[in-house]
């Protein structure tokens, strides 16, 4: 007998949707990781992304846990000498919500090109609309998983 | 004594080394030098790798059986653990064929385990 490998082309892909509305930030993001990448399903294939869609709205309602809204930054660097650009979470969560889900999320894939492909996967909304009910996404309960 | 020359045989062996070497980066597939040292290395890689192939391949099934288990509401070790107390004593590579193929027996068996977990 042959182990299974899922083909790039044999994917089923389904389109689930994640209310952020007081979820906690890293909580959410490992587990829309984990759906991203496939490791929910028993077809998961390393070299292949098995992972289903995932539209997540009601970013702007995320919920930090302790000192973060006030301490935690977002650092990125453009390359310069002296070029570490900050800024505070609680600025991007005001002005562009959506990013913070999604830089979140994206940390926690690989960082290679099969992790950037699992990473367009994912779709962030602000508030409670979402422009993919033509995909029909089925809405699901983060919280609804097996511990241990 | 006859005089030997090595143009044959030292061709044969340079060949013999740069076929082994097809594919491989730049100088590796070009330079006999050069592919001479990767061919080495490739082979030392492939003898390793041949074993190191069982790990990984079970390392896969475990992540699958572990898919296949939470849909019906256990985690990975809750699963194995049930099944030793029920005493099923099917292994990790069918258990997760089982699991892509045939979800319903999987369901089953899951609950077999559950079941052995109560008891």
């Amino acid at each position: 007998m042959k182990t299974y490998h899922a083909k790039p082309g044999e994917v089923e892909r389904e389109w689930l949707l994640v209310d952020a509305n007081d979820m906690v930030l890293g909580r959410l993001a490992s587990r829309v990781a984990q759906i991203l990448k496939g490791k929910n399903k028993p077809q998961y294939t390393p070299h292949v992304d098995t992972g289903d869609f995932v539209v997540v709205i009601n970013a702007d309602k995320i919920r930090l846990t302790g000192n973060k809204m006030a301490t935690k930054m977002a650092y990125r660097h453009s390359g310069y000498n002296g070029g570490l650009k900050e800024t505070p979470i609680s600025r991007m969560l005001e002005r562009h919500p959506d990013r913070v889900i999604t830089r979140a999320v994206k940390g926690m894939l690989p960082k290679n090109t099969l992790g950037r492909a699992m990473a367009k996967k994912l779709k962030v909304y602000a508030g409670p609309e979402h422009p993919h009910v033509a995909q029909g996404p089925r809405p699901i309960d983060l919280e609804d998983h097996v511990d241990g | 004594m006859p005089r030997i020359k090595r143009s044959v045989s030292a061709r044969k062996k340079r060949r013999t080394v740069l076929e082994k070497a097809k594919g491989y980066y730049g100088a590796k597939s070009r330079s006999y030098r050069a592919a001479k040292e990767q061919v080495q290395h490739s082979l030392q890689y492939v003898y390793r790798d041949r074993r190191n192939k069982k790990r990984e391949i079970r390392r896969l099934w475990i992540v699958r059986i572990n898919a296949g288990a939470r849909l019906s509401g256990l985690s990975y070790s809750q699963f194995m653990n049930g099944l030793k107390l029920a005493g099923v004593e099917l292994d990790r590579k069918i258990l997760s064929d089982m699991a892509i193929n045939d979800p319903a027996s999987f369901a089953k068996l899951v609950e077999i385990s559950k079941g052995a977990r109560a008891a």
